[in-house]
This record gives structure tokens, C-alpha cells and sequence, in this order.
């Protein structure tokens, strides 16, 4: 419960942060945040390509169409990982989502505290709550994915749809 | 500037578990590469228990030999929630929709499977609604009535919600429905005042809430398919 409480004042820390970052973003209609220096799936991944390493987890839209989660199913280390294609779960209020990979590689960690917390994924999407990291196969993957403004574009298109 | 909305009806009857399993996962992948346009199956199923992605086996509170006496099958399912019961006189729907076609998150489609089942119950003057934090499904009072499981692939909607209109509640005796323990379960029969019309009437008035919470203006009816046909 104190790590919960601390991992939600953590993202609210966070997200006042980026908005004072980034305004034009958190006045989006989507009132999701979206932040700088990722790249976005438009099945609403995020990718944090650091060096080697790619950070994978869901975005703020996500979690927030997704309601509160209470299981997340992640592959084994080693395991591979396909762009586009599904790598693991969440469920949140009796519905299991599928989670996709927006790169292809193999799978060096899983954020192994998602199975005691997996509330992590709505408190703090883009820290505490990442779902994989990957050793990508082809980088060059990541130019297909959005940046951070035609990802917040994409969200409100989807809103206005609803 | 609203596109009009489809939706194509299935009405398959008594349909048992793994053969309408099947069929979702063929249609999902038919819907994913939009051969097919918004699916909704309309059905029944044999006595059966089916548990959730989490595997919650502790709340069956009988053993593999005795469900077999009682002539009912056991199913895990990749479906989100916890045990459940289907069998006859239970209304089932199973919704294969793009959900990224109408933008909307998971927990707007529950919401909406939701109000569904609200609206069928409020026909027959019977006031029903969702559960407390952590109880989905629907209920009147704290007896359950109807209970929601659902998959998201790629957007693409399976499983979905099960009404009870006059089902035989003791098979409910044998697990803690939906994990929830000292809560009743109950239908439609036993909580209206009204007479029940036939029940195929009841399944077309579930399939108009549903079209009506999810804005379909056209409804496409299809009767006697052969759903083992690609088998």
C-alpha cells in the first residue's frame, strides 16, 4: 500500500512536470499526457530507445481507456519479440488486452514488480509501470512509429471518433 | 457527419463451448483484416464452467469427476475476470468489434456491456446495476443477474456478457461466482413480476440494447449458419 501511495505521487509528480515541459501537449483534449524523447505505437506502445536497449510499456492513453489493472502477463527473458505483434497481457475490470510490440528483438528484462503491483501500469505509465526492455533487431523499426506530437494528434482523432 | 454502423446478428441456439471458441477466433481474425464487419453471436450454451486468463481454480468448489456427473464441462479461457457459469436459459452475447474503429478503451466497453444488460433487465421492471468496486457484472441488490468476461486482440473484441434469464441456479452452488464469495445469483425469471415471453424474444431485445449502447443503426440478421462450415 505505502510502495502504491508512493508510485502514484511519484506520476503525479511526474506529470506536473511534463506539463510545465510540454503545454502544448497536456492541454490536449485527451488530458493524457504524452511525453518527449518516445516513439508511440498506434495500439498505444510507447519505446524509449536508450543505447542498446529499448524500454517498452503501454502509454497514458492506454492505461487510462484500460481502467484500473489487475494482472499483467509479461514473456520470459530471451523470449522474441515481433513488431506489431503481441507479446503480452493486462487485465483490467474483466477485460484481458493484449499488449504489442512496437519493435522487434529479443527480451533482456521484464518489470518483474508488475506481478505484485500491477497498478504501477496506471500510476506511472512511463516509469514505474514499463513492461519490457528489449534488445532490438532492427532499429531502424522505430522509424516507423510516431513522434510524440503525431501520437497526441492520433489520441484526439480517436477521441472525437468516440 | 456520422458513418453509418453496421452489425451482423448471428442467432446460432445451443452451441457447445469449444465450437463457439473456435468460431470467435476465426472471426476475430476475419475481422482484424476487415473481411467481416461487426460481429455479434447470439447464443446458449451446454452446462458449462469456464475460469478466466488468471486460472482462479479455487473458487470451483467441486472436483473434475463431479462436474462430469453433473454433465458439465470445464474450460480455461483467455478471457479477463474469474469463474463463471453458462448453460441453458442463459442468454449469451459475443460482440467481435473493433473497438479502435469506434475509439474505445476497455473500460468504456465493459461500460457499455454493462448498461446493456441494465436495459434488458428495466424492460421486464426489474432495476438492476453494476456492481460495487470490484464486482463487475450486474445486480439486483447483491444477487448477480448478469456477468461480463471479455478479450481485447489487436482492438478486436471476443468473449462478452452472459444474462440469466431463468438458467438452473444450483449449478452456481459449485463455484464462488466471479470470485466473489457470500452473494447470490439470480435471473430474470426470479426477480420480475411480468411473465417471461419466449426466449428467443428476450435474445432479440438483448441484441437491440446492445445495437442501441453502441450506436448501430443497421441490423443484419443471420439465422441457420453453418458455424462449423471451414472445419
Amino acid at each position: 500500500m505505502a510502495l502504491r501511495m508512493w508510485a502514484s505521487s511519484t506520476a503525479n509528480a511526474l506529470r506536473i512536470s511534463c506539463a510545465s515541459k510540454t503545454p502544448a501537449f497536456a492541454l490536449s483534449r485527451c488530458f493524457s499526457s504524452v511525453l518527449d524523447g518516445l516513439k508511440y505505437a498506434s495500439s498505444h506502445e510507447w519505446v524509449k530507445h536508450e543505447g542498446s536497449v529499448a524500454t517498452v510499456g503501454i502509454t497514458d492513453h492506454a492505461q487510462d481507456h484500460l481502467g484500473e489493472v489487475v494482472f499483467v502477463e509479461l514473456p520470459e527473458t530471451g523470449a522474441s519479440v515481433k513488431q506489431g505483434g503481441g507479446f503480452g497481457v493486462v487485465e483490467s475490470v474483466k477485460a484481458t488486452s493484449d499488449v504489442n510490440s512496437p519493435i522487434s528483438g529479443e527480451v533482456i528484462e521484464v518489470n518483474t514488480k508488475l506481478t505484485e503491483t500491477p497498478g504501477l501500469v496506471n500510476s506511472s505509465p512511463y516509469e514505474e509501470g514499463w513492461l519490457i526492455k528489449v534488445k532490438p533487431s532492427s532499429p531502424s523499426d522505430l522509424e516507423s512509429l510516431m513522434d510524440p506530437q503525431a501520437y497526441t494528434k492520433f489520441c484526439e482523432e480517436e477521441n472525437a471518433a468516440h | 457527419m456520422k458513418v453509418p454502423r453496421s452489425l451482423q446478428i448471428w442467432r446460432l441456439g445451443i452451441v457447445n463451448y469449444s465450437d463457439a471458441l473456435k468460431l470467435q477466433e476465426k472471426l476475430v481474425s476475419d475481422r482484424k483484416i476487415h473481411k467481416i464487419s461487426d460481429t455479434l453471436l447470439s447464443l446458449q450454451h451446454p452446462p458449462t464452467y469456464t475460469l478466466g486468463k488468471r486460472r482462479t481454480d479455487h473458487n470451483l468448489l467441486i472436483s473434475e469427476a463431479e462436474l462430469k456427473k453433473l454433465g458439465a464441462e470445464l474450460h480455461y479461457t483467455q478471457r479477463g475476470g474469474d469463474i463463471t457459469f453458462h448453460g441453458p436459459h442463459q442468454a449469451i452475447l459475443y460482440p467481435i468489434i473493433s473497438l479502435r474503429d469506434i475509439g474505445l478503451g476497455a473500460r468504456n466497453y465493459v461500460e457499455k456491456l454493462e448498461s446493456t444488460m441494465i436495459e434488458i433487465a428495466s424492460l421486464y421492471g426489474v432495476k438492476a446495476c453494476p456492481g460495487q468496486k470490484g464486482e463487475t457484472g450486474i445486480w439486483v441488490g447483491d444477487r448477480k443477474i448478469g456477468a461480463i468476461g471479455v478479450r481485447i486482440q489487436y482492438g478486436i473484441t471476443s468473449h462478452g456478457l452472459a444474462f440469466n434469464i431463468d438458467p438452473d441456479l444450483n449449478y452456481f452452488k459449485h463455484i464462488v461466482p466471479c470470485g466473489i464469495a457470500d452473494k447470490d445469483v439470480t435471473s430474470l425469471r426470479r426477480e420480475t413480476g411480468i411473465p417471461l415471453p419466449a426466449e428467443d424474444v428476450i435474445h432479440e431485445q438483448l441484441v437491440s440494447c446492445f445495437a442501441r449502447q453502441f450506436g448501430y443503426d443497421s441490423l443484419i440478421w443471420k439465422d441457420n449458419v453453418s458455424i462449423l462450415s471451414d472445419n
